[in-house]
């Protein structure tokens, strides 16, 4: 596993997209819950009326509510790693370098299993963004002192779990349609109006099913912003829903990559 | 001694279409083997199922009497159809994926082989900047990265100049003594017949003939002569053999069964007819026209 860490490593490291989607995305988080905070939350904090509401509940921007707004707020530019994620796989089709992996000695099993540390690794490193966004940010508005808790941290870890699951989603795509920009077109499109969409449509019309499309189940990880929801029950429920999304998501991302390794071991090169 | 690699009823279709049909042969050791055949013969299709990158419909494949695993893909030198790199990567980053996927040779030889290639001063320079005789040399220089005892080799001299051409033929051959096995497949005859010591030759995905090359090249003995009386000396050898006249410039071209050809036991015949001959020749079929022999 060391070994393939490594060639992958070799391969993203002198990647100069790779570095571009970094440095965009270490300005997207910190600039647009920086947006949020100062359009959205303080805005409304200054409300005659709103304010008044705001003030009962705890600041997002505090410690521990910090984490999990970071986290909704970055989790919405999945789809900047989701480029570089296609780009890598598709790549390694239009190169052909899929093909010489497998010439120089690994096994298909081994390819993928490269690809998947591909893509832990990009999540890796956007949970590391979010995480300093999100430490920052408290630190900020709160001072050092309240910044060594473990208090919502739990958000780090379903993070990265979202992101993962989505950015496979993003993977399976690429393996399939190998073109990168199909792939990222049919992404982006998927990923915003369409499942968007389905999910309303699903809502009104198919009961529960809306809840289970292949982004929605993680989306339902980092629960809406704590300030638009009024509603105390609502809010744990809200809360109670991610611990079952944690399961499901994990499944998905089982089966997304079962679906993934299948293709890649019956397929010629 | 056992084979580095055996064939046995390789059939592969794509579709409808047939790519090869029942393909068997075996590769010995030491030998540079030229799979040989026009285009769309299945020359690469069969390269490529040997390195695990296309699957056979039927059939199998031996490498050293096992079937076809990664650990030992890993110790083959492989350029399989392009020069297959990651172009935003150097040279000597490329052969470090290389290096690190097969586990064959070190920094130092990733030096030693782009200096082999002579590509040591572009090393630095992105893949994607490079031209195609580079491009190819890099491919070279991953399949020699090392010093596999067995390279696979698919068409080594594309895009080379006639001097990289020339360097790749030695290079060939000097693996050959150094008791490397190459498998080379190439559709330039010439070259082929410069380095090869055994071939396959195919055409629409069919085995035509297989061995050593010069079991292949002398399916009989063609000997040239000529007199200062063309006529004469045909009437003498016509009962030998198929004969033909080239009339520009006077030679006789006599055709016998392989290995019958006897050129003292000839000359002995003209002069005690009192003919006297000027050109003597036991002659080598060229490859080439061998190869249109079987493949038209």
């Amino acid at each position: 596993m060391l070994h393939l860490l490594k060639t992958e490593w070799l391969k993203i490291k002198k990647y100069p997209a790779f570095w571009w989607m970094l440095i965009i995305v270490a300005l997207s988080y910190p600039g647009m819950n920086y947006a949020i905070y100062a359009n959205g939350y303080r805005d409304q904090l200054n409300d005659k009326n709103m304010g008044m509401l705001l003030r009962l509940l705890p600041n997002p921007f505090q410690f521990p509510d910090v984490w999990q707004t970071v986290a909704f707020v970055s989790s919405l530019f999945v789809f900047l790693p989701a480029i570089v994620v296609i780009m890598f796989i598709t790549n390694e089709y239009s190169y052909k370098t899929h093909r010489q992996n497998i010439i120089d000695g690994w096994s298909r099993k081994d390819f993928m299993l490269g690809k998947l540390l591909n893509v832990a690794i990009i999540t890796a490193v956007i949970t590391a963004l979010y995480a300093l966004t999100a430490f920052m940010i408290g630190v900020l508005n709160a001072g050092f002192a309240n910044a060594f808790s473990f208090a919502g941290t739990k958000y780090i870890g379903l993070f990265f779990l979202q992101q993962f699951s989505q950015l496979s989603i993003a993977f399976l795509i690429a393996l399939l349609v190998r073109k990168a920009f199909i792939a990222l077109g049919i992404f982006l499109f998927y990923y915003f109006p369409l499942e968007p969409l389905l999910v309303q449509l699903a809502k009104k019309y198919a009961f529960g099913i809306g809840t289970y499309f292949p982004l929605e189940v993680s989306d339902r990880l980092i629960p809406y912003l704590r300030w638009f929801i009024r509603d105390e029950a609502e809010w744990n429920a809200l809360l109670q829903q991610s611990n079952m999304h944690v399961i499901y998501t994990i499944i998905l991302v089982g089966a997304t990559w079962g679906v993934c390794f299948y293709i890649n071991k019956k397929r010629d090169l | 001694m056992q084979p580095v690699l055996s064939l046995s009823g390789i059939t592969k279709f794509y579709g409808p279409v047939r790519a090869l049909r029942d393909v068997s042969f075996e590769v010995p050791e030491g030998s540079v083997f030229g799979v040989l055949g026009p285009n769309g013969s299945g020359k690469t299709t069969l390269l490529s199922i040997i390195l695990d990158v296309l699957k056979a419909n039927n059939g199998q494949f031996l490498w050293f009497g096992q079937p076809g695993s990664p650990a030992q893909r890993k110790k083959i030198g492989s350029l399989l159809e392009t020069p297959n790199f990651y172009h935003y990567l150097s040279g000597i980053d490329n052969l470090k994926v290389t290096q690190s996927i097969s586990g064959r040779g070190n920094g130092q030889d990733i030096e030693n082989v782009l200096q082999k290639v002579k590509l040591h001063e572009r090393r630095k320079s992105r893949f994607k900047t490079y031209s195609l005789g580079m491009k190819q040399r890099l491919a070279i220089a991953a399949a020699l990265l090392g010093d596999p005892k067995v390279l696979v080799l698919d068409e080594p001299t594309n895009g080379l100049d006639p001097v990289g051409i020339a360097e790749i033929r030695e290079l060939i051959t000097e693996l050959r003594h150094s008791g490397h096995t190459i498998i080379i497949a190439s559709h330039l005859l010439d070259e082929v017949e410069k380095v090869c010591t055994h071939v396959a030759i195919l055409k629409t995905g069919e085995l035509l003939t297989t061995g050593e090359v010069n079991d292949i090249l002398q399916d009989e003995d063609v000997v040239e002569l000529s007199a200062a009386d063309p006529e004469t000396l045909a009437r003498l050898l016509t009962p030998l053999g198929k004969l033909e006249l080239n009339r520009e410039t006077n030679i006789l071209s006599l055709s016998v069964p392989k290995g019958s050809a006897r050129l003292e036991e000839l000359n002995r015949l003209c002069f005690s007819n009192d003919i006297t001959l000027n050109h003597l020749l036991l002659k080598k079929k060229r490859l080439e026209t061998r190869f249109f022999e079987l493949t038209n």
